[in-house]
């Protein structure tokens, strides 16, 4: 009786605990459809139908649905919803004693998301995007905020490898905080120490970006633009970007099943024998039409866009960067829960040879089934961060956006935007093209009266 | 993956379990009140470094304008007005927000001197702007001229031009390092063309302390 009693708990427990059936990915992979397809009305539909139904996701599909208000337009309800996620993931950085202990018992779902540590620095970046789109106020103070943050992960960070280097120090920087600083810098006509200080981090971080040379010798020599003239930054956010999908360790799962069967022949208790893989999230990275975005002006071809932050090369390789850590974490989460049904076993009396030895084991087993990987991510970022800058007589412009395959075919319809440009001034624009079609509108913070 | 590292991995997290979990801090704000010492930057100059440069630097050079402009049993002088043109930032630092802090202190400490006041940062700007000039441009005297037109213009004349210039100088010692920083300002009067130049300077040094704190 006390058997049965403790093997009922031990499954309700297991019942209980199993909360991560449905994973993040799966709830995403509606809303990227969406969102990717140029639907951004549903695919806010969606976020707004998940958001209250999944608290552990929420903070995640507050981001999903700021990029949703930037497509349509809303720049400022964008900004307050990132400010908000970004402070909460501030708050959640660092570990947890309840949480952690409670995902040995489940999985790593229990834990408070804080952001992976590109999405952190990129909501920087965000921000500094919507503030500028918006009254501008801010967006020196987020574009430093961009370079702070990534400085404090890597001076912050506690992941060692093996011969006990910074994992952290490898991380590829984000260099489209100091490319937006240096063009603020650049409008105030009196910082050109900055503007070139700024530069120089770019082409450090990112020596392939076409344009930096020229930037650099602007910065060091020449001006802002000439008299008469101002400027335009066009912002494209191409392709569509990484996210987290659940993979099973079939090489850790395998050798945790051969450790079963040895203490199985050895030990005194059978152990629950790892049936279930353990799994684990990996960053996938889909394969973009589009690769840059070519802009006429007033009819005429000026230029394309230029990849100023590679959003998906990063994930991949931040991800891969912890991800001995997180198989870590998985592996110890298998060995507390089968030590867990050991004990159970000793503390009821119960020999391995007896049938009720079985049923603890089809309860380890179901417990350990329950386990899901945690795929929360940023969901509708995009694969690049692209930039053209531009400069322009004074006035009302038509500028045209139309994406183009990497062979250089264009792919999509040419999208119209008119720009006022203010001499000495600088006007933004900022454009998704995820796929072939404009999803949502061009934004701008200039529009032409 | 390296399986010896993997396995320290999973070893370090399973016992030292209470330890990887730890608490999570909150984040805690206070006021300072003046009586508090500024904090002190551990790997870069901060308000303990910029503000007794500023102090400093700033406080000789006018002393000594002021002393130039006022002979005895004369009447006070008009207020003579500066155009201050910007901090250039040479040193191996970034200033970040702290550039904006120097520029904003100086301009307090030139409008409270009662013999100097200051044009505002928002016509030097635009007067900039409207001559495309770049700062260091404006040590020409051609360049001097036309700027000078275009604040006169805006009806902001003024009869000095002050640039300000932080530098510094690294010294690498045994486990730890030397820094010495250096504001400089520069006053240059618009109508002789005569400069008058003045700094401070401050060190500090940088180690890897095995304190607790």
């Amino acid at each position: 009786m006390v058997r049965l009693l403790a093997v009922s708990c031990v499954a309700l427990a297991a019942l209980v605990l199993g909360l991560g059936c449905t994973t993040h990915a799966d709830r995403l992979h509606e809303i990227r459809s969406e969102y990717h397809a140029g639907n951004v009305e549903a695919a806010r539909t969606k976020i707004d139908a998940a958001i209250p139904k999944s608290r552990r996701e929420a903070d995640v599909l507050k981001l999903d649905r700021a990029m949703v208000l930037l497509a349509e337009g809303k720049p400022r309800e964008a900004e307050a919803i990132l400010r908000e996620v970004r402070d909460r993931f501030d708050e959640k950085e660092g570990k947890d004693l309840a949480e952690g202990a409670l995902s040995m018992l489940a999985d790593d779902q229990q834990l408070a998301y804080a952001g992976e540590d590109y999405e952190k620095v990129l909501i920087r970046f965000m921000l500094a995007i919507s503030n500028l789109l918006a009254d501008g106020s801010d967006a020196t103070a987020y574009a430093l905020q961009v370079n702070q943050k990534q400085q404090q992960i890597i001076e912050s960070s506690r992941s060692l490898s093996a011969d006990g280097k910074n994992l952290k120090e490898s991380y590829k920087l984000v260099p489209a905080g100091a490319y937006l600083h240096a063009a603020l810098r650049e409008e105030t006509h009196t910082n050109f120490d900055d503007v070139a200080r700024s530069l120089e981090l770019v082409a450090k971080w990112k020596p392939d970006f076409g344009p930096i040379k020229h930037d650099l010798q602007r910065a060091k020599t020449g001006r802002h633009s000439q008299p008469g003239h101002g400027v335009v930054y066009v912002f494209t956010l191409v392709g569509r970007g990484p996210f987290k999908e659940e993979k099973q360790e079939i090489a850790t799962s395998a050798a945790l099943l051969i450790a079963d069967r040895l203490i199985f022949a050895m030990g005194k208790q059978s152990l629950p024998p790892t049936l279930a893989p353990i799994k684990v999230p990996r960053v996938v990275r889909p394969t973009n039409a589009v690769a840059q975005v070519v802009v006429g002006v007033n009819g005429r071809v000026t230029g394309q866009t230029e990849t100023i932050t590679d959003v998906g090369q990063m994930a991949v390789e931040q991800c891969e960067a912890v991800f001995p850590e997180t198989l870590a974490r998985a592996v110890v989460r298998r060995a507390v829960k089968k030590s867990m049904i050991y004990g159970a076993k000793e503390a009821t009396g119960v020999d391995k040879s007896m049938m009720s030895s079985l049923a603890f084991n089809a309860v380890g087993v179901l417990w350990e089934a329950t386990e899901s990987a945690d795929t929360r991510c940023w969901g509708l970022l995009p694969d690049k961060i692209q930039v053209l800058r531009l400069e322009l007589p004074a006035g009302e412009h038509q500028l045209t956006l139309q994406p183009v395959s990497k062979t250089g075919s264009f792919i999509g319809g040419a999208e119209p935007v008119r720009v006022q440009v203010q001499d000495g001034r600088n006007s933004y624009v900022l454009a998704n093209f995820p796929d072939a079609k404009l999803t949502g509108r061009i934004t701008t913070n200039r529009p032409a009266k | 993956m390296d399986r010896r590292y993997f396995l320290c991995l999973v070893g370090a997290s399973g016992f030292g379990f209470p330890a990887l979990v730890g608490c999570r801090g909150h984040q805690v704000g206070q006021v300072m009140t003046d009586d508090k010492k500024d904090l002190v930057g551990n790997t870069a100059a901060g308000a303990e470094t910029y503000k007794p440069l500023i102090d400093d630097a700033l406080g000789k050079l006018l002393g000594r304008q002021y002393a130039g402009v006022q002979p005895a049993a004369v009447p006070a002088p008009a207020v003579k007005r500066i155009c201050f043109v910007g901090v250039e930032n040479k040193s191996s630092e970034e200033l970040g927000d702290f550039k904006e802090q120097i520029t904003e202190i100086i301009d307090t400490r030139i409008n409270t001197s009662q013999v100097f006041a200051q044009i505002s940062r928002k016509y030097t700007e635009a007067g900039l702007r409207e001559a495309r000039m770049r700062p260091d441009e404006l040590f020409l005297p051609a360049n001097q001229r036309k700027f000078l037109a275009i604040m006169e213009a805006q009806g902001q004349p003024f009869d000095y031009l002050l640039f300000a210039t932080v530098t510094s100088g690294t010294t690498r010692g045994h486990n730890q390092t030397q820094k010495d920083y250096l504001l400089t300002l520069e006053l240059v009067d618009i109508q002789t063309g005569t400069p008058d130049k003045e700094s401070a300077s401050l060190r500090k040094g940088y180690y890897k302390s095995h304190k607790p704190w």
